[in-house]
């Protein structure tokens, strides 16, 4: 009941948004936010609540609309309701009812994805999400261009992955597996690849990891500042959850032969990443490039084989989801004001505005791996997961670009906040309270799983039994 | 059927083809009663119209009611039971939405008749799907095409002549084929019965025959390499005729076929002749999407996308499974409802149904039309695979099906026709999402409001039968 109400609640609410009238849009904000504080609410008290099931197809295999909590997507889903909550305070402009509207159908689709315990119901819901962030694009007007990138570029992982489930579906009877515990482990040496390539190209695209990525610093520069906090922050982890809930337990042995290649991509990610990041000159795109480089940590996580790296991941996961949507709804907040974010036509904002300047320091800091906030605490876990499970060069190679995100997270900040002021910048005031209080909840959860992130960590360890199937 | 009576026909021989007379003998009370109604307004429209669609409504009840029975009538020549009803309920959900699209358009002394030959063509179709002899297919054919000739060139429009006659020509040459064919199995065979065909030795002659029966059948499916006449026709005739081909002359045609493949080749030898078929499937799904890109008129558009979906529907029957077959019926019944909604779409937004819509047309609907737009976008996410509609949960059935027979690459061609689809579609999505300057943008609407309910009806079954795909067991084609 609970779970499906996840699921359905925002998809609807959001569709009846539409019914509302265009010219007084705070009604249409104002419950879609009431109604992502309440599935936050939901999930967090909700979590014991048992799965909802409804059988789909019983031949060529069986299938269900199988919906349910694991100790994983909890996570998720909790970190889902809180950004869209956030990043529908700051909805602001002509079209704020539509994007909010998108933003709860786009919410309600990755908690079908998070919740989703059978594969072909994971595979609806992530071609799902496409739609909302497509048609926000498109409504944007000028940026054909990156829509279409978007689409296709999601499209065609997705297709992958329709495929691979097909065959996932054909050689194991049923994909209604997901988080089962008695569900066979392997898939057989003759399909497995083909399956676990498939599944792989969905979500590498969507991570997305070099050299997939090419569609995502374009369609994070053009989305509104709210719709790319929820999409840098939560639907790019959708295909490391992938890789967690479905790689690891069923397609284990494929996951342990394509580690090289994906050690490869990975520490790819984070170089390229970290090294584009130190060169751009948008604020927007420094942080879609700092995403790359650290969504590459989380994949040489993710195909390490080790529960400590798991669990790394899964703080990691969520930290980078507190502070990207955090990085996200401050610049959006500092380009809602000073209509740029090139960050050389920007500087001293910090003197007159030291609320906006405090906010985009501490999620600065939390991104850049300062001990005490949350990205931190998934990095060191990561790494030492990793150098204890033997990849010790790796683990050496992925420290550089932690070092390197100091440096361009720094100099985003400096850019922006320090200086001389300059005079041809409009003046505008200090960051309001709608705006801080969908900051401070971002904040005060990094903050809170820097200092104790051991609630995740148990959640993986005691569900480790099964989605640690290697080590 | 007692011996008795030898090959003679008895009573429940025509009580077999009792639904296919009904669609076929309502034409005449429509004319009829149409001859003592000269005024011009809605009513005589609504006359004929109604009739038409309680006439097609008694035939489905009448097949619904036959459905638990399967019955070889007139020497096995036509064969009523399942299969053959669900293809005839589909022919007939088919034509019923068709007359609704069809209701406000054209001149009010032509629509007795227009309607008179939608049920004549429709009846054609219902033949055709319960064809189990050489002579009936042909029959059946005939039937459908010669009314649908007459349909294309309705218009005054000199495109419609074009496509009539281009229609007529093509079509004539694909019937050639088909008789062709035909003549030399009976020479290979001694028999025109589908059962006399399955129990044949192989022989050059009847694989000769084989192969040039299936030309015809290609020819009319509209696969690749014998599609160049599609778009064409599809282009020049009235919109509502151009629904109605593009759902029923290919269900009829798709139910000849699966009969054939199934059941009227020698067991061991169908899996070598119907490669080229496949082949032509695979080519269908990769150029029908191909060419579709650069369509910018809905109807040429959504010709190509429907040369592309039946490579879709063909593939499922790749290996000749009983679940392919339900699969394909489960597919063609989600295809019906998604471009019917489609076409019904671009009629609420023509004054007469005869114009040219193109996509500019769509720019800003979402704004000026939000229902309209939120209903074609579900069509067009339908037809392009994408949850939550019968277009995904259709596809990865029949991605399963295919991959669990043995034809996996015909489920990669699948995947990549699918891929190249996606900017075919949500081409007319995005238009319809951008903000557009209403002054630019023409908005004319249908003189008749009827089509909204086919926009409904097919919108719910969309969605609905995605969520439960429902498809009956009981549909393996008999020859006996």
């Amino acid at each position: 009941m609970i779970v499906t109400a996840l699921v359905l609640a925002p998809i609807l609410v959001g569709l009846a948004l539409y019914a509302l009238p265009r010219r007084d849009p705070g009604i249409a904000k104002g419950a879609a936010a009431t109604l992502a504080a309440l599935t936050f609410a939901l999930a967090a008290f909700g979590s014991q609540v048992p799965d909802a099931s409804v059988r789909w197809l019983s031949r060529p295999f069986a299938a269900s609309f199988h919906l349910g909590f694991g100790p994983i997507s909890y996570w998720l889903v909790l970190l889902l309701a809180l950004v869209t909550f956030s990043a529908l305070l700051v909805v602001r402009g002509p079209r704020t009812r539509e994007i909010a509207a998108q933003l709860l159908v786009l919410q309600g689709a990755m908690n079908g994805l998070f919740l989703a315990k059978d594969v072909l119901l994971f595979a609806l819901f992530w071609d799902l999400m496409l739609l909302p962030v497509f048609l926000v694009l498109v409504a944007g007007g000028t940026h054909g261009r990156t829509a279409w990138k978007y689409l296709l570029y999601n499209l065609a992982g997705g297709l992958a992955l329709l495929l691979a489930t097909a065959a996932f579906g054909v050689v194991s009877g049923t994909t209604d597996v997901i988080g089962s515990p008695t569900a066979s482990a392997g898939i057989g040496a003759s399909w497995g690849a083909w399956i676990f390539a498939g599944f792989a190209v969905a979500f590498l695209i969507k991570t997305p990891v070099f050299p997939f990525h090419t569609w995502m610093p374009e369609t994070y520069a053009d989305l509104p500042p709210p719709v790319v906090a929820v999409v840098s922050a939560v639907q790019s982890k959708a295909g490391l959850y992938g890789f967690l809930v479905i790689g690891v337990p069923f397609l284990g042995p494929e996951m342990a032969q394509a580690r090289p290649l994906m050690f490869v991509l990975g520490l790819g990610a984070l170089l390229y990443g970290a090294f584009v990041a130190l060169a751009e000159r948008d604020a927007k795109r420094v942080v879609a490039y700092s995403s790359l480089s650290h969504l590459g940590l989380i994949l040489l996580a993710v195909f390490s084989g080790s529960s400590l790296a798991y669990a790394g991941a899964l703080v990691y996961i969520i930290a980078h989801g507190l502070f990207s949507a955090a990085l996200f709804i401050v610049l959006g907040a500092v380009e809602g004001r000073e209509e740029t974010r090139d960050l050389q036509r920007l500087g001293g904002l910090g003197a007159r505005n030291p609320q906006l300047a405090g906010a985009l320091m501490l999620a600065a800091l939390a991104a850049l791996g300062l001990p005490g906030l949350a990205g931190f605490a998934g990095e060191i876990l990561i790494l030492t997961g990793l150098y204890r499970a033997g990849f010790g060069w790796p683990a050496v190679i992925a420290l550089l670009p932690i070092v390197l995100a100091a440096a361009y997270m720094l100099r985003v900040f400096q850019s922006i906040m320090n200086g001389p002021e300059h005079p041809d910048l409009p003046e505008r005031r200090d960051l309001t309270w709608l705006e801080g209080l969908a900051v401070a909840p971002l904040v005060a959860a990094f903050v809170w799983l820097g200092i104790d992130p051991a609630g995740v960590i148990a959640a993986v360890m005691a569900g480790g039994a099964h989605v640690a199937g290697v080590r | 059927m007692s011996p008795a009576f030898g090959s003679f026909p008895v009573g429940a021989d025509y009580l077999a083809l009792q639904p296919m007379a009904v669609v076929a003998c309502t034409p005449l009370a429509i004319l009829f009663v149409d001859l003592f109604l000269t005024g011009s307004g809605n009513l005589r429209r609504g006359v004929a119209v109604g009739i038409a669609i309680v006439g097609l409504v008694f035939a489905g009840l009448i097949e619904a009611g036959q459905y638990p029975h399967d019955y070889a009538a007139f020497g096995g020549a036509f064969i009523q039971g399942g299969f053959s009803i669900v293809f005839s309920e589909i022919v007939i959900v088919a034509t019923v939405a068709t007359l609704l699209l069809s209701a406000g358009v054209g001149r009010t002394d032509q629509v007795a008749g227009t309607t008179a030959l939608l049920l004549w063509s429709a009846s054609g179709a219902m033949l055709m799907s319960g064809a189990a002899s050489l002579m009936t297919v042909f029959l059946g054919l005939e039937l459908l095409s010669l009314g649908l000739y007459c349909l294309c060139a309705i218009s005054a429009r000199s495109t419609a002549r074009e496509a009539a006659l281009k229609y007529l020509i093509l079509s004539s040459m694909a019937s050639g084929f088909l008789l062709y064919g035909s003549a030399l199995l009976f020479g290979a065979t001694g028999s025109v019965t589908f059962a006399a065909l399955a129990a044949a030795p192989m022989t050059p002659l009847f694989a000769l025959g084989a192969g040039l029966f299936l030309v015809g059948i290609a020819f009319k499916l509209s696969l690749v390499p014998f599609h160049a006449w599609t778009p064409d026709v599809y282009e020049g005739a009235p919109l509502p005729v151009t629904a109605f081909m593009s759902v029923v002359t290919k269900a009829g045609t798709l139910a000849v076929f699966a009969r054939f493949a199934y059941a009227a080749l020698p067991a061991g030898h169908a899996g070598a002749i119907l490669i080229p078929i496949w082949v032509a499937a695979a080519l269908s799904m990769l150029i029908g999407n191909l060419a579709a890109l650069a369509q910018t008129d809905m109807k040429r558009l959504l010709a190509y996308s429907g040369i592309a979906q039946v490579g879709y529907i063909v593939a499922a029957f790749a290996g000749q499974t009983a679940l392919g077959l339900r699969y394909a019926l489960l597919y063609l019944a989600g295809y019906m409802f998604m471009n019917l909604g489609a076409f019904a779409v671009v009629e609420l937004m023509s004054r007469d149904g005869d114009a040219v819509v193109g996509l500019p047309r769509f720019a800003g609907l979402a704004y000026r039309r939000p229902w309209l737009a939120a209903a074609m976008t579900l069509f067009l996410i339908g037809l392009a695979g994408l949850p939550p509609t019968i277009g995904f949960t259709g596809k990865i059935l029949i991605l399963a099906v295919t991959t669990s027979a043995g034809y996996a690459w015909l489920a990669g061609v699948l995947i990549a026709g699918t891929a190249i689809s996606a900017y075919v579609y949500f081409k007319i999505v995005r238009a319809m999402f951008v903000h557009a300057d209403p002054a630019h943008v023409r908005d004319e609407r249908s003189r008749s409001s009827l089509p909204w309910l086919a926009v409904g009806v097919c919108a719910v079954l969309t969605f609905a039968l995605g969520l439960f795909p429902l498809t009956p067991s009981n549909v393996l084609p008999l020859v006996k």
